[in-house]
């Protein structure tokens, strides 16, 4: 109980950050935010996963699914920090980095906590419906707003950055483009996440090296010369 | 009963009026709230399940008893699945409701569609004794879900604007900064305790976008549960059964549409 109040506390400060006109840089902890990311991707991926039922062996893959949406959040961000890391120091901001990473960080959690609000919404789609393309499509689409919802909170900590240094607005446009670059690729290598209902459950497909976007460009193709 | 008492304060606008928000938020007395709504949409889903009983052979009486369980899980699985992330996006764009006072406005919100739900229940009774006709009775429920819903729309937005006013920002401020963007929230904190001092006010129109949205997916939602959850009424030639097999759905419907429009497939 002291516990969910704890996050629920937390929680409701970092949401509530992004329009407060004092941010209270002290109170908002970025272990925390980290925290909640493995709990609310956990929670995020564990429904994700139960798209093939109940039955058999198949709760597993809630459980690897539930696993694998945090590792998927963090790696993601891990990868394209050092890259970051230098593009802040040449463009002369290496001073500001400690609160360029504590925005980061803080965003990231935002976008968990916004995934896992949604998280019924994902469990309605999949009771109403038996189309594994359809719920691919549902779940890209929960990402999608989880990721523009958290902006709120990353602009609002980076308006003081940016206030300070302009140079700002340039990386933090950098970072989404790196960030959505690597995490489309790191969703794919890490997938099955929803489970096609037809395929073995496992942690990782065995075909899982390959790269999304050539994928992406397959398909593509398929639909534009069928037609 | 007290909860019924609370519901009465709520219909007469008691609950929602301006001065009383300001003063003491939404001061409801919450478990009695609950407890009669429950109770009201029971009596609202028997009424709905006179049909079953009128219009067979043998008279079906489980139609009452699964419709008076089956009404008040929609609305509360519909509400559990939507309250989340209405939470987490007002918290966002700086809604003054914390997530107990959103509770409350929910629970008043609910009162307003379950009670014009249940004041309608005699007349779908009525229709469903006296008349065969299935589709007829299928169209009055919608009928009356959309009358309750419409009412319960208008006290929620009435509310929620109420609440969200705030005080202009201060006259210093040049006029390009009084619009609704993050930068003003950021460069002009504008703290509560001014209220009175100035008078003209603005509504925080953010937060009232975010409960349009809600509203929008509430609609959607309690559609397609009232769809997992049926039969309500029961077509006269099928059988009674508590819940039917999962299979199609107002969403894929829409998404067969749409695959059909795009791809042709």
């Amino acid at each position: 109980m002291i516990l969910m109040n704890f996050v629920t506390n937390y929680i409701d400060a970092l949401l509530r950050g992004a329009t407060s006109p004092h941010l209270g840089n002290g109170s908002i902890s970025v272990a925390r935010g980290m925290a909640i990311v493995l709990l609310g991707g956990a929670f995020y991926g564990s429904v994700m996963g139960t798209f093939g039922g109940f039955t058999g062996d198949r709760p597993l893959q809630a459980i690897y699914s539930g696993t694998k949406v945090p590792i998927l959040i963090m790696l993601t961000g891990a990868l394209a920090m050092p890259s970051f890391f230098v593009l802040n120091t040449l463009l002369g901001l290496r001073s500001d980095f400690g609160e360029v990473i504590r925005a980061l960080a803080l965003s990231q959690t935002a976008v968990t906590v916004v995934l896992a609000s949604l998280a019924p919404y994902t469990a309605l789609w999949y009771a109403s419906t038996m189309d594994y393309h359809a719920a691919t499509l549902f779940n890209a689409m929960m990402f999608t707003v989880a990721a523009l919802a958290a902006q709120w909170v990353l602009r609002r900590r980076y308006a003081s950055l940016i206030a300070r240094n302009p140079r700002h607005r340039i990386t933090l446009r950098v970072w989404l483009v790196m960030y959505t670059f690597v995490g489309i690729q790191m969703g794919w290598v890490l997938r099955p996440f929803i489970g096609q209902p037809d395929r073995p459950v496992t942690f990782f497909r065995e075909d899982a090296w390959g790269n999304a976007y050539v994928v992406i460009l397959e398909t593509v193709w398929i639909v534009i010369s069928r037609r | 009963m007290r909860g019924l008492r609370e519901i009465d304060r709520i219909l007469r606008g008691d609950v929602n009026s301006s001065s009383n928000l300001r003063e003491r938020g939404i001061a409801l007395q919450f478990g009695h709230v609950i407890f009669a709504n429950i109770l009201l949409a029971a009596f609202a889903g028997a009424c709905l399940g006179v049909f079953g009983v009128a219009n067979r052979e043998e008279p079906e009486f489980r139609f009452m008893l699964a419709d008076a369980i089956k009404v008040p899980l929609l609305l509360g699985l519909t509400l559990a699945i939507t309250f989340p992330s209405l939470y987490v996006f007002n918290a966002l764009v700086g809604s003054p409701l914390s997530v107990a006072q959103l509770g409350h406005l929910m629970a008043a919100t609910l009162s307003v569609l379950v009670v014009v739900l249940a004041s309608f229940g005699p007349i779908v009774a009525f229709f469903s004794i006296t008349s065969t006709s299935y589709p007829f009775i299928l169209l009055l429920t919608v009928a009356v879900f959309i009358v309750a819903s419409g009412f319960a729309m208008n006290i929620l937005w009435r509310t929620i604007v109420n609440l969200t006013i705030r005080p202009a920002p201060p006259p210093t401020i040049p006029p390009s900064d009084t619009d609704h963007s993050e930068s003003v929230h950021a460069l002009n904190p504008v703290g509560s305790e001014q209220v009175g001092s100035i008078s003209p006010v603005v509504t925080n129109w953010a937060v009232v976008k975010v409960f349009a949205i809600w509203i929008v997916a509430f609609a959607l939602v309690g559609t397609q549960m009232s769809w997992v959850l049926r039969p309500f009424i029961g077509a006269p030639q099928m059988d009674f059964t508590w819940l039917r097999p999962r299979h199609d759905s107002f969403f894929e419907a829409v998404a067969k549409a749409i695959r059909l429009l795009l791809f042709g497939a």
